[in-house]
């Protein structure tokens, strides 16, 4: 693994944080600008599958992409959006008659372990990151929420954007009333 | 009310059941009943005969809070077992889905076929008697039976056909899961997630309230538009059977095939106009499947008593899981024709996990109204301030053209005759109250 420069850490990391306190700021429309025109914004489901017995002894035995189901014509995952959905859900976040945001979600997201890949394209970066969210609206109905993201970032113009963002949450059983929040 | 009065069914639901009291949503003995009288004596959907190909291909679900094992056995017949050891209670089966040759209890290495029969006790050779692995199998779901591919278990031995059970409500299954030349599939796994409400809500949701559409759902369901019109001019609630549910839009005789074919697409259509294509195609044949009237029904959404739902235009099935009377696992898998082009069947997922399941724009308001129902239905100084259910009361009948009781889509028929069936069978309620 190649050195990852440590100006380009703190400048995606800074990204974000940005990114992290628009979102509990609930300023959604400028957080729409933070992403590009052609996202793929993707959550797959995650289930407890069958392990492959061939692999005992090795890590792929638990490989963890074997839990996801993500986009293709044979699975069903929880979520893939593109700019127009996104923008939908930010927009309905500013209306009235909106009752899954009223009152408007109190959220706190903590971002960290980020991991930078170096791409063959200088001007896209593979990111990981690991987030904690907590979630509260009505009186004491409390959620927390972990996962991971793994995103590809695009310098655009001097700009970075979120070109690609795949959500990975640690439930089976989901325990919280939506998870069609802003990972 | 009187101190020392016994609540019996009656003070739960009157007798045209236009009252429904609040505890029937959260009572901790009506739900301990619910479990014995409703979830274990009535047929419960179990999976599609899609999900399950080879022999040895299992998945696990649950027949009200019960751990179920569905296994296409070796004998080419479907088995369903429940998922806890004869010898201590663990669970066998710790996997969603698979394709299993045995399952082994982690704590004694007990092992079953996928039939459901005690094959291995590995201690027994060390003992001077056996234990009689005969009779030691797991406990198995005595009846199984499927229609048009829903397959279908009960406990409750003596229990009538699925064939009766569902009666004419075959005839508005058949109108999605008869209409499509090679039938339908269910893909990938079910999403599952926990809702603060009782598990009566989503059913009832989705058994015929079209009515809440445009007033809950308003910031993306205009009341002016022309799907609203469409739902008010033809939408109808039709109760086949008590307990079962079909709401849809019945078109006139001389409508064009397009207004009668689309129903599916949603935002689909948008992101896909190959779907235009496909479904106008559907249509087409659609008659010499399901009959000329069956091919003017457009679904919106349907129910099998007591907690199967499918929801047409989102490609849904869905089941209520009971988990208290404040809790619901909520299961939802995607559907779809079978003989849809993968983009055609990606389209229509869009409907499905963008508006739908737990990421759905749509359900989450239907959640957060499920979940703030239960919380005032626990209201203690309301106890007293039974729900109203009487809209339309009366004004339901017999159709010209449509099995069963026909209602407009705004008659909460449908609701009424579900917590009357709920309410026979409930029937000795003051029995458990005196425990």
């Amino acid at each position: 693994m190649s050195t990852i420069d440590i100006q380009l850490q703190h400048r995606i990391e800074q990204f974000y944080y940005r990114e992290a306190a628009l979102l509990d700021k609930r300023e959604y429309q400028q957080w729409l600008l933070m992403l590009a025109e052609d996202i793929h914004y993707v959550m797959p489901s995650r289930y407890s599958p069958q392990r492959d017995i061939e692999k005992r002894g090795q890590e792929s035995f638990l490989a963890l992409k074997d839990e996801l189901e993500s986009p293709s014509p044979a699975t069903a995952p929880m979520r893939e959006e593109n700019i127009f959905t996104i923008a939908l859900r930010a927009d309905r976040a500013y209306k009235t008659n909106a009752w899954g945001f009223n009152p408007p979600a109190r959220t706190r997201r903590i971002v960290g372990n980020v991991m930078i890949e170096v791409s063959e394209n200088e001007k896209e970066y593979s990111v990981n990151s690991n987030f904690i969210l907590y979630y509260s609206r009505h009186r004491n109905d409390n959620f927390i929420y972990s996962g991971q993201r793994n995103d590809t970032l695009r310098d655009y113009d001097g700009q970075l954007v979120v070109a690609r963002r795949e959500v990975i949450l640690d439930w089976n059983v989901i325990e919280a009333p939506s998870v069609g929040l802003f990972f | 009310m009187a101190t020392g009065h016994h609540f019996t069914v009656s003070d739960y639901v009157n007798d045209d059941a236009s009252y429904i009291h609040r505890g029937v949503f959260t009572d901790e003995r009506v739900y301990r009943r619910e479990l014995e009288r409703i979830f274990s004596c009535n047929w419960l959907y179990l999976c599609h005969e899609s999900q399950l190909q080879k022999a040895g291909d299992f998945l696990t679900t649950f027949m009200g809070e019960t751990p179920i094992i569905v296994a296409l056995g070796h004998d080419g017949k479907l088995h369903a077992s429940i998922n806890s050891c004869r010898h201590r209670g663990l669970p066998v089966c710790r996997t969603d889905s698979g394709n299993a040759k045995r399952f082994v209890c982690p704590y004694h290495n007990w092992s079953y076929t996928v039939e459901g029969e005690l094959s291995a006790v590995p201690q027994e050779k060390y003992l001077q008697n056996p234990p009689d692995k005969s009779s030691l199998g797991l406990k198995k779901v005595p009846r199984l039976e499927s229609y048009r591919g829903l397959i279908f278990g009960s406990f409750n031995e003596h229990i009538e056909s699925l064939d009766d059970y569902l009666g004419d409500q075959k005839f508005y299954l058949d109108l999605y899961f008869n209409r499509f030349p090679e039938g339908i599939e269910v893909i990938g796994e079910p999403h599952k997630w926990l809702l603060n409400a009782n598990w009566k809500l989503p059913v009832e949701n989705q058994l015929g309230d079209v009515a809440h559409g445009p007033y809950l759902h308003n910031s993306l369901i205009e009341k002016d538009s022309d799907a609203v019109h469409e739902i008010n001019n033809h939408g109808l609630n039709c109760v086949a059977k008590a307990g079962h549910g079909a709401a849809l839009r019945f078109m006139p005789e001389d409508s064009d095939p397009k207004d009668i074919a689309w129903g599916l697409e949603g935002f689909g259509m948008v992101m896909n106009p190959g779907m235009e294509q496909y479904l106008l195609e559907v249509q087409k044949s659609a008659a010499s499947r399901i009959g000329e009237i069956g091919a003017r029904c457009k679904g919106l959404t349907f129910g099998v008593y007591p907690n199967l739902s499918f929801l047409w235009s989102n490609s849904t099935l869905r089941v209520s899981h009971p988990r208290g009377p404040g809790q619901v696992e909520y299961w939802s898998w995607w559907v779809v024709p079978k003989d849809a082009p993968d983009d055609v069947k990606e389209a229509l997922r869009i409907n499905y996990n963008l508006l739908f399941g737990p990421a759905g724009m749509l359900e989450e308001e239907d959640s957060e109204a499920w979940t703030q129902q239960y919380i005032g239905s626990r209201i203690p100084d309301a106890r007293d301030q039974r729900y109203y259910y009487g809209m339309g009361l009366g004004e339901d009948g017999n159709h010209p053209d449509l099995p069963g009781l026909v209602g407009s889509c705004f008659n909460e028929h449908y609701a009424r005759q579900f917590y009357l069936r709920w309410r026979d069978e409930m029937d000795d309620i003051d029995k458990i109250n005196v425990e």
